[in-house]
Formats: structure tokens, sequence, C-alpha cells
């Protein structure tokens, strides 16, 4: 089929878009209904309803029923190929970009939702959402996943439930929900020392940068060799700007010790997690001379320091034991604390919102839809009752 | 440690003094002195005397006797008819010998009495006490070695026992810190440093609540020492000041003062179990240690800490003693910093590198050095023993993460070019405390290691010999002789030695360390309840702000005492009668003190090391241990409570709507046209200009650029839409393409165009959408306006009823009813 652009002009395209613009913007109306009908519609699955699904949304509403009336918006593919898919792409990826393609860690969060696979799980689980078209999943690629998005297929429908396990080769007690998927460890175990695998997963699922849980105050017994004590000669600047990361985040980065991204040479893209029970990875171990007498990486033992300090806040599962051995009962730690639910219930409500919390009506009902969401970690209901939200009024 | 090589190097120096007068009078090279810093040659007469009658004897001649019988060293008084001790009389060795035993230490050669009436200011030679007690300290260890048998046992002494010490604490109430300091936080620290800040930055000591910021100020003030406060310390460092940093610092610091100042100092907790308390000096010295010395015709361990000459202590005359200038200062603990700075021997002394390196033939240049930062170049010179940038023997430097090794031979040029260096990739130099050490030998060329560890790089140069080295150079220390390559940064020790150092000497030598070291011994006797118990620490000042603690273990100075099963857990460091805030890396020990594991050198209970915060300088400081349990003393340690979470400000109302983003808008254009995303032609555009659509909802961050790429999209939509014909009739039902624009009424264009592209993009009754009158007038506008595109002189192109729907289509389409939700 050929392209036949139309004759441009004064009264083109880009009149009119500025045009509803500054109609839209120019005053707020009173929102009825199918206004909110559509709203909710809109921000759901990030496409308009058509005007059969309006209606029904509108008569569920009509009938003070919203939530079933978010619920039919879910029931848009686009929830899944577009809102989800691009919810989740920035976690997989150290740039945070959105562009990135779809993924076994974006298909994996994707497929959990619409199975409404208790979310906590979401860190620790042998869980793995692959799709039926070829190329097959691979280790060594993301090929199958690409080509899953190139050929527009529904995730709604395609994605199927299964285990790394069974897909991957990982023993099921090495596997650690999303933490352990292809492109986590090719965006966090590559390289490195596998701190950004802790960081990148407190800032993307407890909502929490290094920097706002500093607490030089926990023991310094875990920092590991490779941290300086004093950085060009001055102590200071590892008391002031270092251990308050080091001090909590090393003993928890440890459940990370088996694990790397291995890759051919001059071939990023190709490469596969590795998983080494029992064998400390060499990463843990280099520049071991920075600081001979720190702590030396004897196995996969993780312990978290910040149940006690001012990172108790983050409201710790009194219930789990606070150590443990491996990634997947790390995973379980952080993602049975109230700031794990706390972070996915706010990261659904800037994605529905299109804004963060600004008052305490926002952080009141952020509240209380974590208090819903902890019972059950229905990730799909939290959008639906984040959208009836924001609906308008 | 064997001293023979040594010795022989000392002997060549001796031999080599008539001829170091001789040249003294050569022609000074650019920014190099021939002036020595402090006459440092020595006279001696041929000993005709008795032979040595044991081995030990003839040690002590050759090491202690010879160097110190001159007449302008002790011999001008200790000497044949002087004044006892006659330890350098030079009619017998062996007598004396006698006289010389009753001041040496065997077991600490540091501690003779030799070596501490000097370090006490008896007679030195040189302008510092501290040097020759050094130097005379070296001779001793030569004499009787401490380094062959891998380390010599240290002698512990028991320490004095203080009582710990008051010391100001915080009061629960905040008021104090409300009136005094909390203003001043509250006004410029409350960008960052509140919990809903745009990017919080803890503690959160500025947020508006005084008693949230009191809780969370506390590890950022010193009540003892204002200036120590990191609320101060920042300020110096250039953190964020609010105009001029140094006035902004002493501005806080007063704060912290005045509300220091109300506070009345209290005793230590009486519910804790402690140590008794030391300061450092008060430690056993531990100095000294196995380092791999034989060959060192050099050495500067910077112990005098103060003036403007650093010396040579390696015994080896003539000293090539240093001299200070520009910007640059001693470190605590041992070293000298350079800023901008240099230290420079005279060309005279330094003859003796040039003349002991050139008779072996090889050398090892090794320091411990802490590059202040990866980014100075030049290379910038750390150690050099050269003239000007042109002209050099051997110049070790930095440029960024690599060692730079420059030297002279018959292979490179008279700058020591080609350079042999770490690579690049591997980051060799980092801005920390690091052991560097740069070999020689006619064998391997130039080799470097870091941290006793080789760097793995050869040298690409073939080793030559050293004939053409140049001794009218001088031995610069931070930056080049001409003062023009200045190297940031310390060095804790240099010292050259006239070997090539192998691959273990250079690991004893890293694993011995560096800097001034003492055993803490914290009296725990009464709390285990055995005589002359104590918990040691190996405490050294690791840098200008800190101290390093080391290798905890228990010993008990009574060689019966074997503990029995005794808990020991939770063990901090405390620190003028409080216990250190940041630091604790024995919080979670958890062990017993036990026979299975106690030997005569104690019991380890941590293979970890820790830094603890200087506070009033390694003279005032005093340091204690508390313990959660030891034996049958428990205290429980008690948290502070977290933080409630205070409720940040409501901030400003944000926008109700936003834009779709890129995959929203390629999606819901699909959705409203009805053609598929994966059409090529459609796929290619959306593939080509995806980034350039709205990645962000927020309408403020709508750009031009952004117009133009929806534009193009929704002219692709509707122009698949309109060119397939199954699908233009399902949304156009009723229109006949084929009939000429011109000739469509415009009734017809609004019913069977416009009306249905409104229906089906806008949705109908909504009134969150514009007023349907206002977006039907500009589609008709542009379609039968006077400009309309349906409308021609004349005859329209065929085609034009197509590309008129298309227009239509794509202004409503690209515009703000889809675009924003």
């Amino acid at each position: 089929m050929s392209v036949t652009r139309p004759p441009s002009g004064p009264g083109s395209a880009l009149k009119l878009i500025t045009f509803g613009l500054a109609l839209l913007c120019a005053a707020p109306v009173q929102s009825g209904p199918r206004e909110q009908a559509k709203r909710i519609h809109d921000r759901i699955a990030g496409v308009p309803p058509s005007a059969e699904v309006l209606d029904q949304m509108v008569s569920e509403i009509e009938a003070n029923d919203p939530l079933a009336a978010a619920m039919l918006a879910i029931e848009n593919p686009n929830f899944y190929n577009v809102t989800l898919k691009n919810w989740a792409t920035p976690w997989t990826n150290e740039e945070m970009t959105p562009f990135a393609p779809l993924n076994d860690y974006s298909a994996t969060v994707i497929g959990m939702v619409r199975d409404e696979v208790p979310f906590n799980e979401l860190l620790s689980a042998d869980i793995l959402y692959v799709g039926s078209n070829a190329p097959a999943y691979s280790n060594d690629n993301n090929a199958h996943y690409e080509a899953m998005e190139n050929q527009g297929l529904n995730l709604k429908e395609e994605l199927l439930r299964t285990t790394q396990s069974g897909v991957t080769g990982l023993p099921p007690e090495g596997t650690a929900g999303v933490i352990t998927t292809r492109a986590a460890a090719r965006a966090f175990f590559v390289d490195g020392t596998n701190r950004a695998m802790f960081s990148f997963t407190m800032l993307n699922h407890l909502c929490r940068d290094l920097e706002q849980i500093k607490d030089p105050t926990r023991p310094h017994d875990r920092v590991r060799q490779d941290v300086a004590r004093s950085p060009g000669g001055d102590s200071r600047v590892f008391f002031n700007n270092c251990v308050g990361c080091h001090a909590g985040m090393e003993p928890l980065t440890q459940a990370y010790a088996y694990y790397d991204y291995v890759y051919p040479e001059e071939d990023m893209e190709a490469g596969h997690i590795s998983y080494t029970p029992g064998e400390v990875q060499h990463k843990y171990l280099i520049n071991s001379s920075v600081f001979k007498d720190g702590f030396a990486t004897p196995d996969n033992h993780w312990d978290n320091y910040w149940r006690k300090g001012v990172n108790a806040a983050l409201g710790w599962d009194t219930s789990l034991p606070g150590s443990g051995d491996g990634a997947k009962s790390q995973g379980q730690e952080l993602a049975n604390s109230h700031a794990f639910a706390e972070c996915q219930v706010t990261k659904a409500f800037e994605a529905i919102c299109l804004r963060p919390p600004v008052d305490s009506a926002d952080r009141s009902k952020i509240g209380e839809i974590t208090t819903n969401f902890k019972s059950g970690y229905n990730m799909k209901r939290v959008f639906a009752e984040t959208a009836v939200y924001c609906a308008g009024d | 440690m064997g001293f023979k090589t040594r010795i022989d190097a000392a002997w060549k120096a001796w031999l080599l003094f008539p001829a170091l007068a001789l040249v003294g009078l050569q022609a000074c090279q650019d920014g190099v002195s021939n002036e020595s810093v402090q006459e440092t040659s020595i006279t001696t007469s041929t000993y005709n005397g008795p032979a040595a009658r044991t081995s030990d004897i003839q040690g002590f001649r050759i090491s202690v006797w010879e160097p110190l019988r001159a007449q302008n060293r002790c011999g001008a008084c200790h000497g044949a008819g002087g004044q006892a001790p006659l330890f350098v009389r030079e009619d017998d060795v062996n007598q004396a010998y006698e006289a010389v035993n009753p001041f040496i230490n065997r077991v600490e050669p540091d501690e003779s009495a030799l070596v501490t009436k000097v370090a006490n200011g008896h007679n030195c030679w040189e302008a510092s006490d501290s040097a020759c007690a050094t130097i005379i300290a070296n001779y001793v260890q030569s004499w009787l070695g401490d380094g062959s048998g891998g380390g010599r046992q240290i002698e512990l002494e028991a320490p004095p026992e203080n009582v710990v010490g008051e010391s100001k604490v915080f009061p629960d109430d905040a008021t104090l810190f409300a009136i005094h300091v909390h203003p001043l936080l509250t006004e410029y620290c409350s960008e960052c440093h509140v919990d809903d800040a745009a990017s919080p930055q803890s503690p959160y000591f500025a947020n508006a609540d005084a008693d949230s910021a009191y809780a969370a100020v506390k590890t950022s003030i010193d009540l003892d020492t204002p200036r120590n406060s990191r609320l101060v310390q920042r300020l110096i460092e250039l953190h964020n000041c609010w105009d001029d940093c140094p006035g902004n610092a002493q501005e806080m610091q007063s704060a912290i003062t005045r509300m220091a100042d109300a506070i009345s100092p209290t005793p230590v907790d009486p519910d804790l179990v402690v140590s008794y308390a030391l300061s450092l000096p008060e430690g056993t010295v531990a100095s000294g240690g196995s380092r791999q010395e034989n060959d060192v015709i050099a050495l500067y361990e910077f112990k005098t800490g103060e003036g403007n000459v650093a010396y040579d202590t390696s015994g080896v005359d003539p000293a090539i003693n240093l001299s200070l200038s520009g910007d640059m200062g001693w470190v605590e603990g041992w070293g000298l910093e350079f800023r901008d700075g240099k230290a420079q021997g005279s060309t005279n002394d330094s003859q003796k590198l040039a003349q002991l390196i050139q008779a072996t033939g090889e050398y090892t240049i090794e320091a411990w050095v802490v590059p202040a930062n990866v980014t100075q170049e030049g290379p910038a010179r750390i150690i050099s023993y050269s003239a000007g940038t042109d002209d050099r023997n051997f110049t070790l430097g930095q440029t960024l993460y690599t060692y730079n090794f420059l030297h002279r031979s018959s292979t490179t040029d008279g700058n020591g070019e080609p350079a042999h260096s770490t690579s690049d990739g591997d980051e060799d130099l980092q801005a920390t405390e690091q052991h560097v050490v740069a070999t020689f030998d006619p064998e391997h060329g130039r080799r470097i290691y870091v941290n006793g560890v080789f760097t793995d790089d050869e040298d690409e140069t073939a080793p030559g010999n050293l004939n053409d080295w140049d001794d009218t150079y001088a031995l610069v220390l931070g930056n080049e002789a001409s003062s023009d390559r200045p190297w940031a940064g310390k060095v804790r020790l240099l010292a050259i030695h006239n070997r090539a150092l192998n691959e273990q000497q250079i690991l004893q030598n890293f694993e011995a360390g560096v800097g001034e070291k003492y055993f803490l011994l914290f009296n725990v006797s009464g709390l285990v309840n055995l005589p002359q118990s104590y918990i040691v620490f190996e405490v050294s000042q690791y840098d200008n702000y800190s101290y390093m603690f080391r290798q905890p273990k228990f010993i008990s100075l009574d060689a019966g005492v074997v503990p029995g099963d005794i808990p020991i857990q939770g063990m901090r460091i405390g620190i003028n009668g409080k216990e250190a805030a940041i630091g604790q890396a024995y919080a979670r020990l958890d062990t017993s003190l036990n026979a299975a594991e106690y030997s005569q050198n104690g019991q380890l209970l941590s293979r970890i090391a820790t830094v603890i915060a200087s506070e009033k300088g390694a003279e005032g400081d005093q340091f204690f241990l508390t313990f959660e349990r030891l034996g049958d003393y428990t205290h429980v340690f008690t948290e502070p409570e977290p933080l409630p979470l205070a409720s940040p400000a409501d901030a400003e109302p944000r926008s109700e709507v936003g834009l779709r983003t890129f995959d929203e808008i390629n999606a819901s254009m699909a959705e409203l046209t009805g053609v598929s995303q994966t059409l090529s032609t459609v796929q290619e555009t959306y593939t080509t200009i995806r980034q350039q659509l709205p990645s962000s909802e927020d309408v403020n961050g709508f750009l031009s650029s952004h117009q133009v790429a929806v534009s193009q999209l929704a002219i692709e939509y509707c122009s698949a839409l309109v060119d397939d014909t199954g699908l233009r009739a399902g949304f156009f039902p009723g229109l006949d393409f084929s009939i000429n624009a011109n000739d469509i009424s415009s009734a017809t264009w609004q019913s069977q165009v416009v009306a249905p592209l409104m229906s089906r993009f806008m949705g109908e009754n909504l009134a969150s959408q514009p007023d349907p009158a206002l977006v039907e007038g500009e589609l008709m506008d542009l379609l039968t306006g006077s400009a309309g595109l349906a409308r021609c002189t004349g005859q329209c192109a065929a085609d034009r009823t197509e590309k008129a729907t298309k227009a239509a289509c794509a202004s409503l389409l690209g515009s703000a009813v889809v675009l924003l939700q």
C-alpha cells in the first residue's frame, strides 16, 4: 500500500492539536459517569474505550460499582501490551528507559499481574512467563521477547506461566523471581560487584534511592575489602558518603554472591546468567588490597541490618527472620516489607493518575490501597482502585 | 633481617664520600641545589684493635660501632677515655660491646636505651631527635635482626588504668537545638535534607519539625568538640555553602558551641559494661615489623611530623635529607601531604643513589602513597631523581589511573622514555592508600607492583645498562626538580633499594604496613575476673581524621591464665566518654573466650578492621570498650527509636490531565482507526519516530518535536485507513471516494466524514472533550472553508477526496482530543 500524504496548509494538524490543547487546558470540567469512565479506561488501557465498552463502564459506575468499571478496562489487551509493559520496562535496565524491548523481566511482571499471582512473590518465586512464538526462549539472547513485541502479539493471551528452573536450568533454590531473570542479570549482574542489583531493586521496588536510607550507625563488619576507608587519604569521605549505604547494603547484597552475568568478549548482549552455588563469584573478592582488613565474602548468607535503626521505618515483616542464605529468601525479606507494598501502590498511582501523590488525601488513599494490597497482593486490583480514585469528581 | 648487604651498602657510601667531596661544586641543575640540608658526612679512622671475638660482636661492630664511633657521632664523647658508657671506644670493639649491652633491648630494639636516650634529646647530630633515634634504631635492628624470622614478638606492657572520662550528651528535649542550630538548618539545608525534598538527602535534619530534625541531627553534632561536627566539617569541605564556606562553617560551629555550652558534661553511662580507658600514646608501640630492608640506601618514614626537613633514616650516609617547600604539610601518623609543593634533597647527597645503584645495576623504588585523585597527569611526579622536565635518572609518576616509570638506561633516552606504565584499563592506581613498588633489573627490565602484586605489565623496552646515569641530579618528592609537574597526594613511606626486590620481599613489605602503630590494651580484668586481662587492639593513625582498629584479641599478661568459657558479645569502641556513632565493626561479635582458641599470643576475636573518627587528635582522644555481654556482666544495647516519619507538606496541585505517551499514542491510533500496528508502513514510521514521541505524561513537557512526530504518525494511520477500501467503507459509510471533492457538498463532508471522525475519535457526550461545535467548525473550515482542501477552482484532482479525508482524519487523530487523557 502506498502512503499518500495529505496536503498541508494553514489549517492542518498542528493547528488543531494546539487548538485542542488550549481548549482542554482552559477550564476543568465537572466529571459525570461518562467522563469518569472515559478517564478510567484511558488511564488503565492507555487507549480510548470503544463506545460499547464506555457504555458498559458507565452503567457500572451508575450502579455505584466503579471498581467493576475499572475491571472492564483492565480487560483491554493494551493494559498488558502498553500500560504494564511501559510500567515495568524501566526497571529492567540501568538507564531506566521505557524504550527498551520486552524481556523476560517485564513479561514476568505482566504475567503475574494478569494471573493475579501474589505480587510479594515478585522477588523470590520460581516463575517465568514465555510465549509460544519463535524463536523459543534462550538463555543467551532476548530474541524470543523482541519477536513477540515486533509481531504485536497480544500479551494478555500469549503469555504462558512456567518456571525458571524448567526453562533456564537454574535450580529452584537459585531462583528469585525477576531478580534471576536474564534481563535483570544482563542489566545488574553484569560486571561490577552485584551491588547494582541491590541498589536498583531498592530503587525500583522499595522506591528508595540509597541516598534516602543512609544509616552510618549500622555495624561496619560486612563492608567489603574493595571499599576504601580513606578515599584520597580522607576518611571523612568514608564516614560522610560511603559507609551510610555500604554498612547496610553489603550484608544484604551478599545474597547475590553466587550470581554473575557472563558474556562473550565484545558481545554483552549474548550472555547468560551464571549461578555457582557454594562458590562465591570472583567479583565479590576483587580489589581486596584496597582495605585488606575488610570483609571477605565467604558465602551467600545475608543479614538485614536495617531492621534496626532509622530504616526500621521501612516496615520489615516481623514474621520473617531477617537473615538467610541466597537471593530467594532475601527477595522475600524485601518484598514483604511495607515499603515494597507502598512502593508498588505508589508506582501504580503515578502511572494511572499521571502525577505523584501531592497532598494528604492522596497519601491517605495510598495508605488505604496499600493496606488492601497487603491482603493478597493483587496488583490488578491496585490499578483498578487507583483508577477509580483518579477518575475525577 | 639479614643485615650484611645493607651494611655493604653503608660501607660503599663511606667509601664514596671522598668522591662526593670532589664533585660538590658541580653546577646546579635547573631548580636543583647541591647544598646538603644538614651535614651528614661522617669521619672515621682505621681500626687497629683486637678482632671481634664472636659473630654477635662482629655484627655489633659492623652495624652499630662503625657508624657511631665517628667524631661527629657518638665517638666525640663515648670513645676511649671519654664519658661512660664507652660503647664506641675505638681501641677495642669487644669492650665497646660489653659497654653497650646494658643499653640494648634485644626484644624490642626500638626501646633500647641507646635509642630512647637520643630520642629524648641527647645530643642528636641532626636537627631532629627522632631522626637520630630512628637511625640508631635501624643500626641496632640491623645488628640484632628483626625480619629474618618473620617478625618479632612484641612485648606487651600493662597500661595505666584510666577510668572512662565524662562527656557531653544530648538532652532528651530538643529546645536547645531548636534555639541555636535548627534555624540555620531550616534556612540553608532544607532544599535537600528534608524528607519531602524533590531529591531527599538523608539525614533529614532540616525538617521543619524540630523534634524529628533533632533526632536526625545527633550523629552530625559533636558536643565535646563542636568543630568536629559533621555539620561544620561538611561546610569546610565546601559542601553546599550558602555563601562563604569558611564563614558558614564558623557560623555553624558557633551555633553548635552555644548549644554545647548550655549542656553540662555527664559521666559515662553507669549502666554500660566498660573497660578501662587509654589514649594512643599510652599503648605499646608496635612500629618496626618485618620489612625487607637489606639493600635500602635511602629511607623516609616521616616520623618527625614537623619542621621543614624530612630525614633519610636509612643510616646509609650521606643522608639525603629533604627540604620541604611549597604547599604541603605533615600527615598525622607519619607522612607528607603534597598539594603543590615538593620535598627535595641536594645534588651532593643524592649522588649516593647514582653511585650505589650503578654499582649493582638494579634498584627498587618502594613507597606507600595516597594519590589525592585520579585526574592528575603530566605525569605528575611522585618520586623523581632528575634535573627538570627533560632530564632524569628515574621517575615514578601518575597519569590518571596509571603509574608511570621513567628510567634512563642504554635503551631509553635521557628523559627515561619510553616510559613503562601500568595498563590504562586495569586502573591499578586508585585514590586510596597503596603500596607501590617499581623495580628495575637487567633480566626483567622495569616492573611495577601495587599492593604486593605484580601488575602483569611487561616492560616493552629491552633492559639496558645504567652507565649513562647522571649523578648531578636531585631526589625530589611530589614534584619535578623544576617545580612544574606537581603531584597531589600523600607519601607515607619511601624506601630506595639498590637491588630489585623479588615478589616475596615486596609482599612482605606490603604486609608489614606503614605508619605509627600501637597496641592498646584495654583492661577487662575486673569483668572477666582474671588477672592482667586485656582486649588488645592494634591501633594506628589511619589518616588525619581517623584511627584504624584491627586484630582485636583477648590476652592476659599473666602467663598462668587460661580463660574458661567466657561469653563476649556486642563489643563497641568508645571515644571520649561515649560510644562512637560510626565505625562499630564488632557490635555483632558473639563468641567466647576459651582455652581451645587461646594461646600465649592471646585469642583473636575478629579479622575485620574498622576506622573510628578522630575527635581531639591522637594526644587528646581517649578510647575504651563497651560490651553487651562480657562474662557475667551485661548491658542491653538499645537502639534509638526510629524516627516517626513526619507528614510531608502538601505539594503544589498537579494537572489532572496528562499526555498519552509513545506506545499509548500508537495503540490509540491503531484502536481508533482500526489499522493494525504491525502494518509495515505504520510500523516502520512508528519505529523511526518512537523516541521522538512524548515519554512523560507531563503536559508541561510537550515539545514542538513531539507535535511533529504525532502528526507524522497520525498521517500514516489515516493514510492506511483511507487507502484500505474495506476499512474506509466501514469508517465512512456512504461516502463515494470516486466523486470529485469539489462536487461533494459541505453537508455531505460534514455528515459522512467529519461526523464519523468526531464520533469515533472524540467519543460522544463527553464533557471532558472540546466543544463538538468548535471542533466541527475547525474540520469543516479545513475541508470546505475559503482555502478548504475540498474546494478547488474548477475540478479538483481525482485523488483529492481521499487526500482531504486523510487530512481531516489526521488533523483530529493527531490532536489533543486523542493526545490528552
